[in-house]
Order: structure tokens, then C-alpha cells, then sequence
């Protein structure tokens, strides 16, 4: 009943004004034609043999039975995992963390403004910044302290890449986190305090349940801006030492505009949107089922 | 405990403040003392590192590209803002389009490297300033800020000034546009900063010296010194600049608007 009844009440409530729906026009037609547009188009990409400079040539679907053979792909995959399993963790304890401790401190606002300038700042510049600061053979603090080689080492290659991701991002966790814990009512805690509940025991049962939001919302972006890494994987080491910090998005884009082979790269780019949307489906499940 | 908090807060505080600490400081380096070794040693400022920037041509140095850049970011951040301060009214009123720049706002544009590529050759964009303009002139994430911030507005407000006879010029420009002051311009610092950021894309579609963006030209000054880094660091200070002081004169209002935007 109620469906049917629709159009005519909204036709009655936005009649007069619907010539503001043409205002959106050109938002529309640009997001079409340079997001939604190249999203499918890439199928399309993903079966050609396809330089960029050369005429393509269409080979079917070859370029995905190569990458189901490829053991640089694998090798990427790997690292991704492992440095979205190292960098995932300390993102959202060090949001929920520095949330907490900021709330309600006269320096709550000048620290958080600190906090969220790195993600904004031009990242190039921070790149040489870090670069500089901590290249382990002539940077600033190898002068004063000894600093781990990096540059022989994939390991601290990546906790180094996760610094850098945390430091760019942190500044954001903490606002997602903050948001949300102003908007728990204070009565609450209160009243646990006042039954006898210490700090941490109201922390475990009230207040972490309801950041239960902010933490799935967190581990989204989280995975996001993991999968986003490559840019400072690009900035800092290049993917080395030993392509060890070669990521899923450097990996792709070093096949697709430092080797030339777009094809490819345009098949890779649908398996990496596939693996990303099987992940965040896969999380949204998981948060899910545990509330 | 209490004090656990705070020392907790000012270290991470200090830890991420140092680099941009170092920026500063590395940029007056002498040169001398940088090969040296000496780096903290008795420190005579001096503006050396800013004159080896400007040695090249103006164009084709440092401070053409800066300018360069901030003209086509500021170009990109007027159109996102027009483009989704439209879109945002339009849906206000009452077009469903929502879902739609919903859906192209979880597309990641990062991964879109290689059919943007292609589509821009396609459209013989490669190479111009064009590709670095057109596909960002309209974002999804600001037109729901924007969006945001007009749903806050009351509906009687605009009901009265239509009532009065007002059209959509008069809504937009003399109610909607001052209202919305603090969510255009907290916008337009995070569309301005999202294009500025861009590393790899326009290395790829912008390659061309007439056009080549201040990021690109650090990073190819980085690659081929990474040990002079005099003039490594003054441009990294002179490029972020920029950055720091409109986010510093607008900080209150970009926070505020980023955690008004999550609670929705």
C-alpha cells in the first residue's frame, strides 16, 4: 500500500522544485565518466595484451591464468597480509588509546590538531622528511643513535613503511574514535562509578561495547588505507630491499607504468578489487556475528 | 594514573611532531655542515639550500612548479566545492541520488590507476593539465560533507525565503552559500590537500616538464640526490608550507566538521 502511495506524495512534496534534480547534473556526469566509467572499463583492460604504446591485442584470459602463476603476485599478496597484520593492531589500540586520554584534557584540541596534520601535509615532503631523519647510513638520528638497517633488512623495511602509515593516519583513528565517545553519555559512567565499578572495570563493560561502531568503522579504514600504503612504499623504499616491501599496489603499479604491461596490470587490479571487497565482506561478517 | 595519560599523550605528541621539527631545521642547514657530519653541532641558520632551488629556470624549477601546483589544486578544490555544493542542494531537494555518490564513494580511485590511463589516452588527455584537473572536479566525499552540513539547515528557513519567491539562485547563493561557510571551507582544505597529495598518478598522466606537480618534482630531485639534502629539505618545507598554514588558519572548523561528518 504504502509503496504504491510514494510517488504521488513525494511528487506533491517536490513538484514545484523539481528542477533543482538538474543541479546534480554535472557531479553525475563527471563521477560517471572518471570513477564508475574506468571501474568497469577495466574488465575490459584485463583481456588485452596492452603496452600503452602499442596497438592492444586481445588475448582472452590469459593474463588471469598468468597471475594464478605468478609468484611475484603471490609473494606481494604475502607482504600485504603480513604488513596489514603488523599495522592494523597498533592503528586502532593507539586510537582507542590516545582517545581515551585525550577526552576532556585542556590540550585536547591543540593535540589533536597536531595529530591529523600529517595526513595532510604534502606527502612527498614528508617522505624526504623521514628519509632524511632516519636513513640508517648518513640520516639525522644515525648521527645520535644507532638505527635499524632498513635498507638491508625487510623487516624493519616494514615496520618502517608502518610507522609512516601510522603517523600519517593516527590523527584520523583518533577523531573516529573521539566522535563516538562524546556521544556516550556520561549518566552512564557515572552511574557505574557510583555502583562500585573501578575505571577499568567501567571501561571493559561500558564504554568499550559502545565503541563497538568506531572500532568496525575503524578496521575498515584500517584495511583501506593498508591497501593505500603502496605510496609510501613508492617513497621511501621502492619496494626493496629484495622487493620485500613490494605491496599488492606497488607490485601493481610497478608492472603496470615501470615495465609496461598494462594489460596485465589491468588484471591485476581486478583481482585486488575482488580480494578487497572478499576482505571487507569477510570483516563486516566477522564484527557481526560477534556482537 | 592519571599522569600516565598525559606523559602517553605528549610522547606520541612529540614523536609525531618531530618530523616536521627536523624540516624545519634541516632546511637551514649550512651545506657545509651537512657534509661534514656535524649536523647538530653549533647551528648557524643560513638560506644557501633555498638558493640552490632556485637555480634552474623558474618554470622548470622548484618555485614554477609550486606555483604551478597550487594553481591546479586550487583550481580542483574550486570545482569539487561548486560541483558538490550543486549536487548536495539537488539532493536536499530532493533528487535520490544518494546511493549513487554513496556507491562511487567506496570505488577506490587508487586502484583505477590503469583504466584512468586508459580512458585519458583514449580521450588524447594525456599529458595536458586536463588530466590533472578534469577527473578530480567532482568527489563524492564532498558532496556528502556538504550534504551533511545542508541537512543541518532548517527546512522553514528555505520554505519562507521560496514563500518570499526566492529560486534556486537566491537559495544558493545568499541562504545556503553563508550558512555553509565552515563546511566549504573545511571541504575545500581536505580536496585541496587530497590533490596536492597525489604521488603516482600524476607521474603517470602528467609527465611533461610544462606540467609536472611540486610532488613530482621532489620526488625526482630525491631519486637522483637522496644524499644532498639541503635542498632536499628546503623544498620538502617550502611544499608543505603551504599545507600547514591553511590548515592552521582553519583548524578548528576542519576537525570540527571531520567529526561532525563521522557521527552521521
Amino acid at each position: 500500500m504504502q509503496r504504491t502511495a510514494r510517488p504521488f506524495k513525494s511528487r506533491a512534496r517536490f513538484g514545484p522544485r523539481s528542477s533543482a534534480q538538474w543541479f546534480a547534473l554535472p557531479a553525475v556526469l563527471l563521477l560517471g565518466l572518471f570513477l564508475l566509467y574506468p571501474f568497469v572499463d577495466v574488465l575490459r583492460f584485463s583481456t588485452w595484451d596492452w603496452s600503452g604504446l602499442s596497438a592492444p591485442r586481445p588475448i582472452g584470459l590469459e593474463n588471469y591464468r598468468q597471475i594464478l602463476q605468478d609468484p611475484d603476485f603471490y609473494k606481494s599478496l604475502r607482504t600485504t597480509l603480513i604488513f596489514s597484520l603488523i599495522t592494523l593492531p597498533p592503528f586502532i589500540l593507539l586510537s582507542v588509546l590516545l582517545a581515551l586520554a585525550l577526552d576532556g584534557q585542556p590540550y585536547e584540541r591543540g593535540i589533536k590538531a597536531l595529530l591529523f596534520l600529517p595526513g595532510l601535509v604534502t606527502l612527498g615532503g614528508a617522505a624526504v622528511a623521514w628519509y632524511t631523519l632516519f636513513s640508517p647510513e648518513y640520516g639525522a638520528l644515525a648521527a645520535v643513535v644507532p638505527v635499524p638497517r632498513w635498507d638491508q633488512s625487510v623487516g624493519w623495511a616494514l615496520v618502517l613503511i608502518m610507522l609512516f602509515t601510522l603517523w600519517r593516519h593516527i590523527g584520523y583513528g583518533v577523531l573516529v574514535v573521539s566522535a563516538r565517545l562524546k556521544a556516550i553519555p556520561k549518566a552512564l559512567t557515572e552511574a557505574a562509578a557510583v555502583d562500585g565499578a573501578n575505571p577499568l572495570q567501567t571501561f571493559r563493560f561500558i564504554t568499550l561495547p559502545l565503541l563497538r561502531p568506531a572500532l568496525t568503522f575503524l578496521v575498515v579504514i584500517g584495511t583501506v588505507l593498508t591497501l593505500q600504503s603502496y605510496t609510501a612504499v613508492f617513497l621511501l623504499t621502492r619496494g626493496g630491499p629484495f622487493g620485500g616491501t613490494e605491496v599488492l599496489g606497488y607490485y601493481l603499479y610497478k608492472t603496470g607504468f615501470e615495465i609496461g604491461r598494462l594489460g596485465y596490470a589491468a588484471a591485476l587490479t581486478v583481482v585486488i578489487l575482488i580480494l578487497t571487497l572478499a576482505f571487507a565482506l569477510a570483516q563486516a561478517r566477522l564484527l557481526r556475528e560477534e556482537r | 594514573m592519571r599522569w600516565l595519560g598525559h606523559i602517553f599523550v605528549f610522547g606520541v605528541a612529540a614523536l609525531v611532531g618531530l618530523p616536521f621539527l627536523w624540516m624545519a631545521y634541516a632546511a637551514f642547514i649550512p651545506p657545509e655542515q651537512v657534509f661534514t657530519g656535524n649536523i647538530f653541532g653549533a647551528f648557524k641558520p643560513s638560506l644557501a639550500n633555498f638558493a640552490v632551488l632556485a637555480k634552474e629556470g623558474f618554470w622548470d624549477g622548484f618555485w614554477g612548479r609550486l606555483v604551478f601546483s597550487l594553481l591546479a589544486s586550487g583550481s580542483v578544490t574550486l570545482l569539487q566545492l561548486f560541483t558538490g555544493f550543486l549536487a548536495a542542494y539537488s539532493i536536499r531537494e530532493g533528487a535520490r541520488l544518494l546511493p549513487f555518490f554513496l556507491v562511487t564513494l567506496a570505488i577506490p580511485m587508487e586502484l583505477l590507476l590503469v583504466p584512468l590511463y586508459g580512458l585519458l589516452q583514449g580521450l588524447h588527455l594525456l599529458d595536458t593539465v586536463w588530466a590533472l584537473i578534469l577527473p578530480f572536479a567532482a568527489s563524492p566525499y564532498i558532496v556528502f560533507l556538504l550534504f551533511q552540513g545542508m541537512r543541518g539547515v532548517p527546512e522553514e528557513l528555505l520554505e519562507a525565503a521560496r514563500l518570499d519567491g526566492a529560486g534556486h539562485r537566491v537559495l544558493l547563493g545568499q541562504i545556503l552559500f553563508p550558512l555553509l561557510r565552515a563546511q566549504l571551507i573545511a571541504a575545500g582544505v581536505l580536496a585541496f590537500a587530497a590533490h596536492w597529495n597525489l604521488v603516482l598518478y600524476p607521474r603517470i598522466v602528467a609527465g611533461a616538464p610544462g606540467i609536472k606537480t611540486v610532488q613530482t618534482w621532489i620526488t625526482d630531485l630525491q631519486r637522483q640526490n637522496p644524499a644532498d639534502w639541503g635542498p632536499l629539505s628546503a623544498a620538502a618545507l617550502a611544499a608543505t608550507l603551504p599545507l600547514v598554514l591553511l590548515y592552521l588558519a582553519y583548524e578548528r572548523r576542519i576537525v570540527e566538521t571531520f567529526e561532525e561528518g563521522l557521527k552521521g
